[in-house]
């Protein structure tokens, strides 16, 4: 099965994207290696690192763990997408400014992860942040400057 | 049904059951959180995959007219940790959802499919087992339904047959009282080291309490014996034994979350742990 390759249609960013690609790709092959969507990262491709972390119809997925032809008509958010027209997202500016980024292998997943928690929920305290954030893993940072990035978005500590 | 090479998307149960009796290579597809990683890893290489994503009737959680509940074999992980209508001693399901990995992964991962796959340090099967749920199965022949006590049979193995898939979890009505699950784990989202679930309730013969531990053997250990020791009015010696009589019965293994011993050293600690907190959940109630 694995060899044979499907065609389907993904919409990704708000762009709609033709591909083939294996029938047993995962949406994290087809976004890198399909269409050059280098953003979302491959750290262990089993679920447990979070590098990979896209938004299906707004909701989080893993793209290691989501079969290209499982995604069907929900529309594909990456990184890439995540600012719109503008340089950087909300998210983005308030890692930036706290220092929150060090080899930055993990930061797309984080990205997306906050912004699907501030989508949620716009002033989250510290324990819903962390709890947003534990499906992710940095190897660098420690943890603590993502976290006070996320509640300074937030609206300071609550 | 549509298929495409090697995808066949059954629209109903029946059609699901056909294509894997046809096709006894076939791999059913949930949220694919176990599946794909398996796939990525090259442990397996199916033939071919049939997603159960487009068959309504494993989808959502409805209330049966008895009270009873019936959680669709395609329900994710995050609708059971946000069912606020498990109440009483039927809590301890949603208590176990919720403490399933973290939010992207309860977003994909479902019921049918982590029952299926039936590893042992999963939080459904304990918390399955306490509850005295039923699984109810679909095969050629028509359904037929397990408790769950006999559903999981072995390491990553369940009652399950060939061309059969799991098609829901039936729950009694909650009684009044209380269900309890308690996850040691190493990090927050890490699978179980060990785990406990239990339900409480209290009636004129003192309470009555059913105990699963999970990941520390095979499959979730319930004992008959350890129960009866855990109603009527017990005090610190029964609890005590039949937290020894738990321990007896594990089968736990060595591994990165912990050997062996400290699994058996942490089975009685658990089981007073959630036995106290329950009793007293019922005590301030009664
Ligand atoms: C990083 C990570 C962390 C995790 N942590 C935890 C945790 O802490 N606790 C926990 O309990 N779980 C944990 N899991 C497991 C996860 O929650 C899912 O329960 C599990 O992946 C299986 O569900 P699924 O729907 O994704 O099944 P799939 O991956 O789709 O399928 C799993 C297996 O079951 C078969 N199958 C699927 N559906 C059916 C069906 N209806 N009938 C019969 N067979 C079927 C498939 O063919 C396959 O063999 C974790 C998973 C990941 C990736
Ligand atoms: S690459 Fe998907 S979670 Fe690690
Ligand atoms: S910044 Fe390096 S892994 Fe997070």
């Amino acid at each position: 099965m694995s060899q044979a390759k499907r065609r389907s249609v993904l919409t990704v960013n708000g762009e709609q994207h033709h591909v083939l690609a294996p029938a047993a790709a995962t949406l994290l092959d087809v976004l890198r290696t399909g269409l050059g969507l280098t953003g979302s990262k491959c750290g262990c491709n089993h679920g447990v690192c979070g590098a990979c972390t896209v938004l299906l119809d707004g909701k989080l997925a893993r793209s290691c763990l989501t079969l290209a032809a499982d995604v069907g008509e929900r529309r594909v958010t990456t990184i890439e997408g995540i600012a719109g027209d503008l340089d950087f997202s909300a998210v983005q500016r308030a890692l930036v400014e706290s220092g929150a980024i060090q080899c930055g292998f993990c930061t797309p997943g984080f990205v997306i992860t906050l912004t699907e928690l501030f989508a949620r929920d716009p002033h989250p305290g510290r324990e819903t942040i962390r709890a947003a954030l534990s499906g992710n893993l940095c190897r660098c940072s420690g943890y603590v400057k993502i976290v006070e990035a996320a509640e300074h978005l937030a609206g300071g500590v609550r | 049904m549509s298929v495409d090479q090697g995808v066949f998307r059954p629209a109903s149960v029946d059609e699901a059951v056909s294509v894997l009796a046809r096709l006894p290579d076939a791999r059913l597809i949930s949220g694919g959180a176990t599946l794909v990683a398996m796939i990525n890893a090259r442990l397996i290489e199916p033939a071919a995959l049939v997603s159960l994503a487009g068959v309504d009737e494993l989808h959502g959680i409805t209330e049966n007219p008895d009270g009873g509940w019936r959680i669709g074999a395609m329900t994710r992980h995050r609708d059971v940790a946000a069912e606020r209508r498990f109440t009483g001693t039927l809590a301890l399901v949603q208590q176990a959802a919720s403490l399933i990995a973290n939010a992207t992964v309860r977003n994909m991962g479902t019921i049918g499919g982590a029952i299926a796959h039936a590893d042992p340090g999963l939080d459904y099967p304990p918390a399955l087992v306490a509850a005295d749920a039923q699984i109810e199965i679909a095969s050629g022949k028509g359904r037929r339904r397990l408790p769950a006590s006999e559903f999981f049979v072995d390491w990553y193995a369940t009652a399950l047959q060939s061309a059969e898939l799991v098609t829901a979890v039936h729950l009694r009505a909650a009684s009044d009282g209380v269900g309890l699950y308690h996850k040691l784990a190493r990090v927050s989202g890490d699978y179980a080291t060990v785990s406990v679930a239990l339900t409480m309730s209290s009636g004129v013969a003192g309470i009555a309490t059913r105990a699963a531990m999970g990941a520390c053997g095979p499959t979730p250990i319930l004992l008959e014996e350890a129960n009866a020791l855990l109603s009527g009015s017990p005090g610190e010696s029964e609890l005590n034994r039949a937290g020894e009589l738990l321990a007896a019965a594990a089968d736990p293994v060595d591994d990165v979350r912990g050997s062996a011993e400290y699994r058996r050293l942490l089975i009685p600690r658990m089981l007073a742990r959630a036995f106290t907190e329950a009793r007293a959940a019922i005590g301030a109630r009664t």
